[in-house]
């Protein structure tokens, strides 16, 4: 009964000094941060190369950076196709991905040929996309791919080393007794991974969808050399836009990139739940 | 009759595995090795990325290795991968504890730590050039140090640093996820038991939860190596391959020689050989880490 | 085993949908009985300028259809739409070293017949001409707007002092010391960015090396460690009156610190001058000809071609780019585009030029002007990082000796191919002599 509650009472107390340290940290991710956001309101004018001056902050708070940047990178549009591409990477990789970890990882230790395929397509991670790029480009003009369709099966292959990587190594933490008790009970290997494995891997379904997430979001290659110049354009290959070859516009560069943070800062936050509330501590006992 | 049951049953579930790989590998195939072996093709070439090219056997090979600039790319990019590489393990999981243990505005502290891994390049590029061109000079002043009132980033013997710095914290970020997300799958009843058996701080750690994460150790620990050999972006943002070519990586001159230069089919034989190198480093974290795991 | 198959075939479907959307988003093209012409230009901050004139274009004809494309990166755009076999009619890029490529790999068409180029400057043609790897019968592009580069001055701060235009190498020095005496910064440097390094590097070189050294060192007849000896020892000279610790900041900063008015002079060429203005709309600028010898008479402007208009030889529409061409070559067009670029144009004539270039227009009416040396530079030698190497303290003999070195590595096909192009042509006119 005692051990009871100073278990429970361990388990409430908040860790104040970790707190504490935790958000003296924060400073590190704060200073870069407002510099960003003090650099988007300003004007070209307001630029100066010293320090007291750009540390101060914006001599009025206007929005007109921010508006400008979404004319510029006509926003509306552009934002279609960066949500597009990530979703359809996101949801296709979490699928497609967590089928082959589980393929892989729980066959490669009896068998030759998926441990074969586990390095084979693990090696894929490490080819640098540069001499790839060209026969790449090639290819996806002769299948008529070289677009934003393209695009995603590109993310969608070259995301999938890292990512089943993830789910193999995140699988050895799911008891084999789990699936077992599935087989016993009848069911084929698809719906014991549906209804069983693909539940369990929750939290790792959702460290998978940020960061393949944040890739696609932030890549601009790729879809520079697929739809590059088709007047389709995702957020990066708009916002090369305030670079010319001898001038570059921070303020609205910096108003768009902080535009462009909030869609999947917002997307992590609702993966983080997921995470945390990941159904593993529950499920698996 | 139950074991030909039983044998069938196994030979289906074979079948269907082998019906969930195939077509993934097939897609792999397509669009990963396919294009690599005819980039593979190109490195036998002095193909400049278009119109007409000539076969010149082996001689982007051998000149790979008589060409200074790749070796020093070479020595700069492995050093900065396996400093970076263990100063970002270290400080993640540190902060994938911190972050997972009972603390206040927990999930605010975890999307503030996140923010590095959203911010594009060129805003890195600029902040961190304003903190080493203004800032640290300005620090390196007042407390009166030689080294640090000029700055890292127009002095060859100390870019390097000024690379790890960067690369180190936009990495960390999406490390301390992995772990975070490794450390969810430690039963939280091992912690209590562990807590009765008095087990605290550092035991605790090494006893209890480091055995336990060990996959995702190896996971990061391979993937930042991979990573890091690989930078590029923090390298185009902060220092263009200076000071006096100082900072240039492999990935740089992969893509701004083979790219935006004439070189695509000497970079192409660059980009093999660095490809055969990474796999066989990784392919030796896997063995040794994927070894310690199955001890514990 | 019915349910698995379901499952198979859903995903079946939904890859074959994907596939699908793929192939019908860039399926659709209208077909009309006009002639399309794509004119391809790489100059992002002309975007503007070139869509009003595709839209005056169109307006005036009715059977041909300007398109004009102006992607952001157009370099890697442009070699990604040659590999996808999809090449523009026209492309409008720098008269550099990827016009000697685009040239030499055989994708250009001759334009000799085109009427138009006679109205274009000789000296512009000329550059293209030495641009050439290997020399090249015929005429393969059409130089459009140039740049100059100098030294920009704050006019304020150097009427307020009193300082007059240098005209000779020691009077430059002469005044840098004065200016530095004044308690002001000679020359702000913005060395981070390794290609600012050029800019007082190629105007140096115009007075001091010939044109044509390049091609001389393909050949085996000059090196460049005799050629750039005083080129080099001028730079470093010129550094020690820039501001403390010159690599650290960049071209931004730079031009930042110029347009606060932190320096009197910036060695850089009219192409930041709208960065500069971005910063500090009021300033007042203009710039004048490095004079890197102590003969005045042997000053040349550093002014090289910045647009050109090659037509692609894949093009099934020869007739109606000359006619794109010609409309370009308007004299309104080329004044809109002077105007809104702040170019230095090369077609000849009468032409109103930005106030920045005041005291160089002598030199543009006489037609003394030479390319700059960066130009025939293969970028992934990256020389501008070589020369950084060698004002961070490398002694000049290092540097020039690498430089020898590394530029027989980085041309090693072109030096092969104009030497048997050489070998040929000699075997061809000392028989036809005999």
């Amino acid at each position: 009964m005692n051990t009871d509650r100073s278990v429970n009472r361990v388990r409430r107390r908040t860790n104040w000094p970790i707190t504490i340290l935790m958000i003296i940290g924060c400073v590190t991710i704060f200073f870069p941060l407002y510099m960003t956001v003090i650099i988007a309101f300003k004007k070209p004018s307001e630029m100066t190369n010293d320090i007291l001056g750009a540390l101060q902050p914006p001599a009025h708070w206007s929005l007109s950076n921010f508006s400008e940047a979404m004319k510029v990178t006509n926003f509306g549009q552009t934002l279609g196709y960066s949500i597009l591409i990530t979703l359809c990477t996101v949801v296709l990789s979490v699928i497609i991905h967590s089928l082959a970890g589980y393929a892989v990882g729980r066959n490669m230790a009896r068998k030759k040929f998926y441990k074969f395929a586990y390095f084979y397509m693990l090696s894929g991670m490490f080819v640098p996309f540069a001499i790839l790029m060209m026969p790449e480009v090639k290819q996806a003009a002769l299948l008529h791919l070289a677009n934003w369709g393209g695009v995603i099966i590109l993310y969608v292959v070259f995301f999938m080393p890292m990512n089943m990587l993830l789910y193999v190594g995140y699988l050895k933490n799911i008891p084999m007794a789990l699936e077992e008790a599935a087989y016993v009970d009848g069911a084929g290997v698809w719906s014991t991974f549906w209804h069983v494995i693909f539940p369990n891997m929750m939290p790792m379904h959702a460290t998978v969808a940020v960061l393949t997430a944040l890739s696609a979001w932030n890549d601009v290659m790729t879809p520079l050399v697929m739809m590059g110049g088709s007047g389709a354009n995702t957020l990066p290959l708009a916002q090369l836009n305030f670079q010319s070859q001898f001038s570059t516009n921070y303020n609205l560069a910096f108003a768009s990139y902080l535009l462009a943070l909030i869609p999947i800062l917002i997307f992590y936050l609702i993966c983080q739940k997921q995470i945390i509330n990941g159904v593993v501590n529950g499920a698996i006992k | 009759m139950k074991r030909q049951m039983q044998s069938r049953s196994i030979g289906r579930k074979d079948k269907t595995f082998l019906a969930m790989l195939l077509p993934i590998m097939i897609l792999f195939f397509l669009f990963n090795t396919l294009p690599l072996l005819q980039g593979f093709a190109y490195s036998f070439t002095n193909f400049r990325g278009f119109g007409s090219y000539n076969f010149v056997g082996l001689r982007n090979y051998v000149n790979l290795f008589q060409d200074d600039r790749i070796g020093h790319s070479y020595q700069f990019t492995f050093l900065v991968a396996i400093v970076t590489t263990i100063i970002v393990n270290v400080i993640s999981l540190v902060l994938a504890i911190g972050l997972n243990s009972k603390i206040r505005f927990k999930s605010t502290l975890r999307g503030i730590y996140f923010i590095p891994a959203v911010l594009g390049g060129l805003v890195i590029g600029y902040i961190f050039n304003f903190f080493f061109t203004y800032i640290l000079p300005a620090f390196g002043q007042a407390v009166g140090s030689a080294t640090l009132s000029s700055s890292f980033l127009s002095n060859p013997q100390l870019a390097w640093i000024a690379v790890v710095i960067v690369v180190a914290w936009q990495s960390i970020a999406m490390n301390t996820i992995i772990y975070i997300s490794g450390l969810q799958t430690v039963p939280q009843d091992v912690y209590e038991a562990g807590a009765l058996d008095g087990a605290t701080g550092w035991k605790k750690f090494k006893n209890l939860t480091l055995p336990l994460i060990m996959p995702f150790v190896t996971i990061n620990m391979v993937l930042c190596m991979k990573n890091f050999l690989m930078v590029f972006d923090q390298i185009m943002s902060l220092t263009k391959g200076g000071p006096a070519q100082s900072t240039e990586s492999i990935s740089y001159l992969i893509y701004n020689n083979g790219l935006g230069g004439g070189q695509f089919g000497y970079q192409s034989a660059n980009a093999v050989i660095f490809f055969v190198i990474i796999v066989i480093i990784s392919l030796l974290q896997l063995k040794f880490l994927g070894s310690k795991e199955e001890q514990l | 085993m019915k349910h698995q198959l379901k499952r198979m075939l859903s995903m079946v479907l939904c890859a074959s949908l994907i596939l699908g959307v793929a192939v019908f988003s860039t399926g659709c093209q209208n077909a009309t009985g006009k002639v399309t012409v794509e004119l391809f230009q790489y100059k992002p901050e002309a975007v503007k300028t070139f869509e009003n004139i595709a839209q005056k274009f169109n307006a005036e004809h009715s059977d041909i259809h300007l398109v004009v494309s102006s992607p952001n990166d157009a370099d890697t755009v442009l070699k990604t739409r040659l590999i996808k076999d999809n090449p523009p009619d026209i492309i409008g890029i720098g008269g550099d070293i990827n016009y000697s490529n685009f040239l030499d790999a055989g994708m250009l068409l001759n334009i000799s017949d085109y009427k138009g180029l006679d109205s274009i400057k000789d000296a512009y043609k000329k550059m293209d001409k030495q641009l050439e790897l290997v020399p090249q019968k015929g005429v393969y592009a059409m130089p459009y707007a140039a740049n100059a580069a100098g030294i920009l001055y704050n006019k304020k701060i150097f009427q307020q002092h009193g300082w007059t235009i240098p005209q000779t190498w020691d009077e430059l020095i002469a005044l840098c010391k004065k200016i530095k005496a004044a308690g002001i910064t000679p020359f702000y440097y913005g060395m981070k960015d390794t290609w600012t390094t050029l800019a007082p590097w190629n105007a140096i070189a115009v007075d001091l090396v010939n044109p044509n050294i390049c091609q001389q060192v393909n050949l085996g007849k000059a090196t460049f460690k005799q050629a750039y000896s005083e080129v080099a020892d001028k730079e470093k000279e010129l550094l020690q009156y820039g501001q403390k610790d010159p690599f650290a900041y960049s071209y931004n900063d730079a031009c930042t610190a110029f347009a606060k008015g932190q320096a009197a002079m910036f060695a850089i060429g009219n192409y930041a001058v709208p960065q500069i203005t971005s910063v500090n709309p009021d300033i007042q600028l203009d710039s004048f000809v490095m004079p890197a010898s102590n003969d005045a008479s042997k000053n040349q402007l550093n002014s090289g071609n910045d647009l050109q208009f090659s037509v692609m030889k894949s093009t099934r529409h020869k007739e109606a780019c000359y006619e794109v061409l010609d409309f370009l070559l308007k004299d309104e067009t080329v004044q809109s585009y002077v105007n809104e670029q702040n170019a230095v144009p090369c077609k000849k004539g009468n032409f109103k030029m930005s106030s920045v270039l005041d005291s160089m227009q002598p030199y543009i009416q006489q037609g003394k002007m030479v390319d700059y040396q960066d130009h025939h530079y293969p970028s992934e030698m990256s020389v501008d990082a070589l020369i950084q190497t060698f004002l961070l303290g490398q002694s000049k003999e290092v540097f020039l000796t690498k430089f020898d070195r590394n530029w027989k590595r980085y041309n090693e096909d072109t030096i092969a191919k104009l030497q048997a192009y050489e070998a040929e042509h000699k075997a061809a006119a000392s028989s036809s002599v005999s």
